[in-house]
């Protein structure tokens, strides 16, 4: 069901998530945008594209403690927060979520930290009247109005919002929302949403079909030269890596007070460019180069993901293309492996 | 700029009929406005992809050794140098890195390139789509926006402070060496900064360093970090915490500056790299003040003299150790 | 916590003994703090042990599930956990995650023939396998056993060995690499040692764990013998963290040797990207 509300009742509604919410929201900081706590709508930046940083670390943090010990006793305590909230990020990092809860949930072993955060979270996503220039949710089945993973999604309309609710926890929230009047729209109001659609498509790049990609990957490129070629410039950090809103590889270590018995198992992200990622202690490596390690991230996303998950784990959101020192773009590299089909 | 590029691609050209080269590392365009991307050409029909101009900001350094040591022992290379580029080789050469007949230097005259940081906040984050040059200004055009700005507000810091734009060696140099367009105090931001007190010096590094993610790109992309096995990869024994632990964090900066001491040639791949714009380049100017004003060395200028931290003089001051 | 599959439980250290003359092997069983814990295991699977303060590492299981009372495992001495290990007391409490990952499909093997190939210390879950088929030894048929080593002190459980030799029912070949004094077994590498054995194929199904270029070779050799790749059995080894399939590193194309593994058929790993 699909209302109007008013764009001042924004702070309202924000004032309500706040104290029900452990709430984050987009806010610009040290000319980035990044998500962070909010309290209030006073400084929210529901204007500038997906966050610089994408929306992951909220549920899945890039430094937790899976445990403390001492003295050999082993104690583990979920934090007792508050549920979650995310108001304000894109129909790409909510999709994520989706993507990244099959990643932590598969093989019937559940991780428990990230459905502790994620499980009862409320996902408010914002279509993306101006999509960016690295922008490319419409190659992988997605689009700036995607409402995949989010529970409730607005729709700018200049002096008002479009709310819907996309999940039952949704459906409970607007029911039980008293403060803010829930308007019906008119019919202008549903033309304008078509209009802003329309528009939206026209910034998008043009649409690449990536159904054949896996194929391709999976017959013709296991052992190419190809990854050489591609990865030639590639200088093997983790910009990609870690502002990508589905990539989730991590590492777990053991870190203690010197001198006492105490400290703490904790998991931090790693990154499948870093060459200690399969480093083994005899020292044989079996990704030993930056080709083999470029290989298994493009795989990881759009072959082994999707044998496993039924989908790519892409969401298009542009932050690798956007960041990367050397702009190796990402959608070069599709289409280049797209052109060896 | 039209010239060099013009200029610049005969050149190689000729290289490769000669066949005096067989690989250039250069710049071409790449796939957003204000951002180049560097290639590695191999043949002639492909001299027209190289560019030069304010967007190709990163250091093709980085890849000397890579595309020396990757089954191209016999090949020849050249490489497009900027003034820091320039110094990068010549700081390669002094630390026996690599030998000058190595490599072919082809000198360009750097005019500076573009902080695109500073460009989202002159358009308040509006995203570029077309720009030109016209002689101190650039002319940005977006969907519903074309601004004319002063070329130097939106340089990057490091060319603003910049005194080397030409490589100090060079085999053959495109069009004419050039006047700086750095205007200001090399270590002006260090002095500045010298004045605060050591809390507020402190809170601000705490601040700075929070935001790292600990993705390494400034490493990576610095030509200085060419350790076959840095510290930050070694597992037995590991040095430090992977996670973003401050200290941890702050220990990764502070190595890298010590390591880079003496050896940074400014050229700003660091700050560029970085994702979440961390103001890099503070700690390591000091460092490269102290050097200067210790052991009057300054890297990548002479490929003859001994690296500061890698000569002994008993006259050395040492009054900073404790 | 019963539910979090990153919390160990609690193990205490049995026995610890050296394994091999240049005592880099290790050999340490353990029991259950928890003795009414329940623990089931198939040959083939391994556990993450875990040294608070150190970290975790995964090993085989080279106890059989038809052996009770302790878990054995052992360790070569390379990076910060295995050291620890190697120093532990017994009465020490450790941490174990497991039983993880595929196992031999040993339902597979029952009313066929086997040949258990095994190089250097990678024979731990093969010492399960085997212990497993004596335990259940009816329903296999003729069982060889090829083990090699670089030289005798190298051998894993030798008192075993020793005994297993005295029995009928399965035929053992051991092997080193060169010849020494006292030595009255076969000297020559593994994939040598297959072909003067020759095992026939027919109703015939390998597992071979060992070095990478015995592998190599041993694979060679039983093709040359009509081994098919679907019939040939191995286990991997990968650098893990999770041991769950989530973390990222321990994958061979779409399979995580954690979780689809470390078992594989070779008709398996010729469909992946990378080999071992």
């Amino acid at each position: 069901m699909q209302y109007k509300i008013e764009k001042n009742d924004i702070s309202t509604l924000i004032d309500i998530l706040a104290s029900v919410y452990d709430l984050f929201g987009p806010v610009k900081t040290d000319g980035l945008t990044k998500l962070a706590r909010i309290k209030s709508a006073s400084n929210l930046d529901l204007e500038s594209f997906n966050t610089d940083e994408s929306a992951k670390d909220i549920f899945f943090p890039q430094y937790e403690t899976i445990f403390n010990f001492k003295d050999g006793e082993i104690k583990n305590e979920f934090d007792k927060n508050r549920p979650i909230a995310i108001f304000g990020i894109r129909p790409c990092d909510a999709k994520s979520f989706l993507i990244l809860n099959k990643a932590f949930n598969n093989g019937g072993v559940n991780d428990s930290y990230w459905n502790q955060r994620y499980t009862d979270a409320m996902i408010f996503a914002i279509g993306c009247n101006r999509p960016s220039q690295t922008c490319f949710c419409n190659w992988v089945n997605q689009g700036p109005f995607n409402k995949e993973g989010t529970d409730i999604f607005l729709i700018d309309l200049g002096d008002d919002f479009m709310v819907e609710s996309c999940s039952s926890k949704g459906d409970d929230f607007l029911k039980n929302v008293s403060k803010i009047t829930l308007q019906n729209p008119n019919p202008g109001d549903l033309d304008k949403v078509n209009q802003i659609k329309r528009e939206a498509e026209i910034l998008m790049s043009e649409k690449l079909d990536l159904a054949p990609l896996k194929s391709i990957l999976d017959t013709q490129l296991l052992d190419s030269p190809l990854w050489n070629e591609i990865s030639a410039k590639c200088l093997s950090c983790a910009c990609c890596t870690y502002l990508c809103p589905t990539c989730h590889c991590f590492d777990i270590q053991d870190e203690k007070k010197p001198g006492t018995n105490q400290g703490s198992r904790v998991r931090m992200w790693d990154s499948c460019m870093f060459s200690l990622f399969t480093q083994e202690a005899s020292g044989h490596n079996p990704r030993p180069t930056i080709a083999s390690r470029m290989r298994q991230r493009i795989m990881h996303k759009f072959n082994y993901f999707v044998e496993n998950f039924g989908e790519i784990a892409c969401v298009g959101c542009g932050r690798c293309v956007r960041t990367c020192p050397v702009n190796l773009d990402i959608r070069g590299i599709i289409k280049r492996i797209k052109n060896e089909g | 700029m039209d010239n060099i590029e013009k200029e610049l691609r005969t050149v190689i050209a000729k290289l490769f009929e000669e066949k005096k080269i067989d690989l250039v590392i250069g710049y071409t365009k790449g796939t957003l406005p204000l951002v180049s991307t560097p290639i590695f050409l191999k043949e002639e029909k492909d001299v027209d992809k190289l560019i030069f101009d304010v967007s190709c900001g990163n250091n093709l350094v980085k890849y000397l050794k890579r595309h020396r040591i990757v089954n191209m022992k016999d090949t020849k290379v050249a490489i497009i140098a900027k003034g820091c580029d320039g110094r990068a080789i010549v700081q390669y050469i002094a630390e026996g890195q690599i030998k000058r007949d190595d490599v072919l230097i082809i000198g360009v005259p750097c005019e500076g390139v573009v902080d695109p940081k500073k460009i989202r906040s002159k358009t308040n984050g509006k995203e570029v789509s077309q720009y030109r040059i016209e002689d101190k200004k650039i002319i940005l055009k977006g969907n519903d926006f074309e601004i004319s700005l002063n070329k130097s507000d939106v340089l990057s810091d490091f060319c603003l402070r910049c005194r080397y734009p030409n490589a100090p060696l060079y085999d053959i140099f495109i069009t004419e060496p050039t006047k700086s367009v750095g205007t200001k105090d090399e270590y002006e931001k260090v002095n500045e900064f010298e004045k605060l007190t050591s809390s507020q010096r402190w809170q601000y590094f705490e601040n700075e360093m929070s935001k790292c993610l600990r993705c390494y790109a400034c490493r990576n992309a610095c030509p200085m970090c060419y350790c076959e096995d840095c510290f930050v990869d070694q597992s037995n024994p590991q040095w430090f915490g992977k996670g973003t632990d401050l200290s941890d964090t702050i220990i990764f900066h502070i190595v890298r500056v010590i390591h880079t001491a003496g050896r940074c040639v400014d050229c700003g791949a660091c700050a560029r790299a970085c994702p979440v714009n961390i103001e890099l380049d503070l700690l390591n100017t000091k460092a490269g003040k102290e050097i200067q004003e210790r052991f009057g060395y300054t890297p990548g200028l002479d490929p003859d003299e001994t690296p500061a931290m890698a000569a002994y003089d008993a006259e050395d001051k040492q009054e900073f150790i404790l | 916590m019963k539910d979090n599959p990153y919390i160990p439980i609690p193990v205490r250290l049995k026995r610890t003994e050296i394994e091999s003359d240049d005592k880099t092997l290790r050999t340490l069983d353990f029991t259950l703090c928890d003795e009414n814990q329940a623990f089931d295991f198939m040959p083939g699977q391994f556990c993450q042990l875990s040294i608070l303060g150190k970290g975790e590492a995964p090993f085989g299981i080279a106890s059989s599930p038809s052996e009770k009372g302790f878990l054995r495992f052992t360790v070569n001495r390379v990076g910060g956990v295995t050291t620890a290990l190697h120093y532990l007391k017994e009465g020490a409490v450790i941490g174990m995650r497991g039983p993880l990952g595929n196992y031999y499909p040993v339902e597979k093997f029952k009313g066929q023939n086997l040949v258990i190939i095994g190089g250097g210390f990678a024979f731990t879950t093969l010492r399960s396998l085997v212990l497993y088929i004596f335990a259940n030894r009816k329903h296999f048929n003729d069982i060889t056993i090829i083990y090699g080593a670089r030289r005798p002190g190298l051998l894993l459980y030798q008192n075993e060995l020793t005994e297993w030799e005295k029995r009928d029912d399965i035929k053992l070949f051991l092997t080193i690499d060169e010849k020494v004094p006292g030595w009255d077994k076969k000297v020559g590498f593994v994939p040598v040692v297959i072909g003067e054995v020759a095992p026939k194929p027919k109703d015939t199904w390998a597992v071979v764990c060992g070095p990478p270029i015995m592998i190599k070779f041993t694979l060679l050799r039983l093709f040359e013998l009509g081994f098919s790749a679907e019939r040939i059995y191995t286990s991997l080894e990968r650098r893990m963290k999770c041991g769950i399939g989530k973390c990222g590193r321990c994958n061979i194309g779409s399979k995580y040797v954690c979780v689809d593994g470390p078992v594989f058929s070779l008709a398996e790993l010729q469909k992946l990207p990378e080999q071992y």
